[in-house]
């Protein structure tokens, strides 16, 4: 699956985008994991003191932050078409 | 520097008769509406709400808050408010920059003027003393130049110049006061009225001064632990980490286009592909930045200096491509060139406009050259140097550009279709989708000084950067949030510090700074009261000016046409519904205060 990074997360990955090997029936929790593995410092932003999603970090399926999707972090992955990790950011 | 006194020290400026006169704010006032844009709305309504704005009755109010330049971090902003000639509602904006600490440095609180001088004159301000100056040679000027003449005319070091272009002059509706050359009060047409009255600048001398409180152990630990809460690292200020310090405002490209909130070609669609990478913050500072200049208190340095190194603008170093312009110049004129960005940003930094504004009404009259509803001179979509044409005659109200000059509002109403222009009491929406960011749009349509991202400023809590986190597709429960915030804001914006304080600090952080610099009691919820007070004088003056039912709508595109982009993907905005819990929330009756609250608010 193909996870595309932004702003100062590319600087930990060191890339814009990323092919992340899963099982076909992969939840987000799965990709959170897996991306934590490869690239130890994701750590603290994408995890929080109880081991969930940080408010730190957004996981966005097809454009919806995880926070919003009614499973959260065991909302599977099938038929995803774009994984997007932002960290949080506002501006204006 | 006494914060104490704040509100004695303002300096009324008769233009009609060359006079200045330093008259204190009644006490009552700065009691009640606390200083820049609450103090500021206060004065416009003296004036009368049946003011023309272009004429010599309208004021034009240049105000700080109680903690302008003071050491307090993020404290370099001040206001400029009157009556809009964009909107016809009260208006005000901000800058950032150093003019309005360096104002409070030469010992004023603010100038007030009026009438109309004779001839163009320029303000000059130094110990407290206000001169007008002849500004006959630099009327017709830019800003850059007309900046580096007075800087040099002055003695440079410790000099501080606000001034507006020729758009001002030609008194474009949307026209703009810039200092630093690039710090801008941005919205509104300030600048028009700026011309209106022939007056081209603001100029300041003084160095800088340390403030004097009662208790200088407490106000030190007070605006430590603000400045604590804006290096968290939890935070997105945290000096050159977090993506605000980072990336500056134009980190939000990205994010807005993923989530369907990012208008695209005049807000037909709310996605700009994979084209909004090349208009986005990391984009920029990857390929084009080149400095991280900052305000005065600052450490956030939100900033971004660039300099353009090909094609047609090669060697044009600029400040800075903020989120805001280059949507409103980029994905909403379908330009994803960010050098042509750069470049029209920098033509409204010279000229004195509102590049939200400006991208509208391109975007406008590109839709309507696109469906055959000009009278000739087309603008194609996306034809980067047809823009920075256009924007040369709209600044000089040169042809086409004489009508764009109205804004997109006027314009597309004399064009015989209103409905495509993206505004909200005659100003043009900013960078968020309210089919994609339902708290942003229902902002926009309750925002007093027409369509404004920065009244409520939600999408703090739509993008989850502050723990009151709100689904942006959900609709309920927007009606308290917005209100909430813009009573928040309307007190940051009076006291003044920079809106992105918010993203670090709370009401508590502004109820303790407030309180230790003015010597005076105040907690977070007498911060929400005072934002609430200034958030309803704003509306009464609108009311009186003949804003009410049906005033607080949006775009029906927005409303009807749903978004076909992913995040927001058969969305329209409940604007309705959203009202009904908004108008609940403030005890309003069809966007109109009751009598019965002005009287427990205070206000009459």
């Amino acid at each position: 699956m193909e996870v595309a990074f932004f702003a100062t997360l590319r600087a930990i990955v060191g890339a814009k985008r990323v092919e992340i090997d899963l099982p076909g029936d992969a939840r987000v929790g799965e990709l959170v994991d897996a991306l934590v593995a490869r690239w130890p410092d994701l750590k603290e932003l994408l995890r929080d003191e109880s081991g969930g999603l940080s408010r730190r970090v957004h996981v966005f399926l097809d454009g919806r932050s995880v926070r919003w999707l009614p499973e959260g972090e065991a909302t599977s992955l099938e038929g995803v078409e774009s994984v997007d990790v932002f960290p949080a950011v506002a501006g204006g | 520097m006494e914060l104490a006194t704040f509100g004695r020290d303002i300096v009324h400026v008769d233009l009609t008769r060359g006079r200045c006169e330093r008259r204190p704010a009644p006490r009552e006032w700065v009691e009640k509406y606390v200083g820049a844009r609450g103090l500021g709305v206060r004065y416009v309504l003296e004036a009368g709400p049946s003011v023309d704005p272009l004429s010599p009755d309208n004021v034009l109010c240049f105000l700080n808050g109680p903690l302008t330049g003071s050491e307090a971090s993020m404290s370099g902003r001040w206001a400029c408010v009157t009556k809009s000639p964009l909107t016809g509602t009260v208006t005000d904006s901000h800058q950032g920059g150093w003019t309005g600490a360096r104002l409070r440095w030469a010992g004023l609180d603010g100038l007030v003027f009026s009438g109309r001088a004779e001839t163009p004159v320029y303000a000059f301000v130094e110990d407290g003393e206000v001169t007008l100056r002849d500004a006959s040679a630099l009327w017709g000027r830019g800003i850059h130049e007309t900046v580096k003449i007075l800087q040099e005319r002055h003695g440079g070091k410790d000099v501080s110049v606000c001034a507006i272009g020729p758009a001002g002059e030609n008194r474009v509706r949307f026209a703009a006061w810039l200092n630093e050359d690039d710090r801008a009060f941005g919205r509104g047409g300030t600048g028009a009225v700026g011309g209106s009255k022939n007056l081209k600048a603001i100029v300041v001398r003084a160095a800088k001064r340390k403030s004097r409180v009662g208790d200088p152990d407490a106000w030190k630990a007070a605006r430590r632990r603000a400045l604590d809460a804006i290096r968290d690292e939890a935070n997105i200020t945290s000096p050159k980490k977090g993506g605000l310090s980072v990336y500056g405002t134009n980190v939000l490209m990205n994010v807005t286009n993923k989530i369907g909130a990012l208008g695209t070609r005049n807000s037909r669609t709310t996605s700009f592909g994979e084209s909004a990478e090349l208009i986005s913050g990391e984009y920029v500072q990857e390929n084009l930045l080149v400095d991280d200049p900052t305000c005065h208190a600052c450490p956030v340095a939100c900033k971004k200096e660039v300099e353009i190194r090909e094609g047609p603008w090669a060697g044009l170093r600029m400040e800075s491509v903020e989120y805001e312009p280059a949507w409103s110049l980029g994905a909403n004129c379908d330009n994803a060139d960010v050098a042509s960005v750069a470049k029209l940003i920098d033509q409204c930094n010279d000229h004195g406009m509102d590049p939200i504004e400006l991208g509208n009404a391109l975007s406008m009259y590109m839709e309507a050259s696109e469906r055959g509803w000009t009278n000739g001179e087309p603008l194609v979509w996306g034809d980067a140097a047809a823009m920075v044409a256009m924007t040369d005659a709209i600044a000089h109200r040169e042809g086409v550009g004489d009508l764009l000059a109205e804004g997109p509002a006027r314009a597309a109403a004399s064009l015989g279709h209103p409905e495509i222009a993206m505004a909200v009491k005659g100003q043009a929406v900013p960078a968020y989708d309210p089919r994609g960011m339902k708290g942003m749009g229902l902002g926009y349509a309750t925002s007093n000084r027409g369509a404004c991202h920065l009244r409520a400023y939600v999408a703090a809590a739509e993008l989850g950067v502050v723990p009151i986190e709100a689904d942006p597709l959900e609709w309920r429960g927007k009606g308290e949030l917005v209100k909430t915030f813009q009573d928040l804001h309307a007190f940051s914006d009076s006291l003044d510090l920079c809106k992105f304080s918010a993203f670090a600090e709370g009401a508590e952080h502004y109820a303790e700074q407030y309180a230790l610099a003015l010597g005076r009691a105040c907690d977070a919820a007498e911060v929400l009261a005072a934002g609430e007070r200034i958030y309803n004088l704003e509306r009464h003056y609108n009311n009186l000016a003949g804003f009410g039912a049906g005033s607080d709508s949006l775009p029906a595109r927005f409303t009807e046409e749903p978004s076909t982009e992913a995040g927001s993907r058969g969305h329209v905005s409940e604007l309705g519904e959203m009202l009904a819990e908004y108008y609940a929330a403030r005890g309003w009756e069809a966007g109109v205060v009751p009598e019965a609250k002005l009287r427990s608010l205070g206000i009459v």
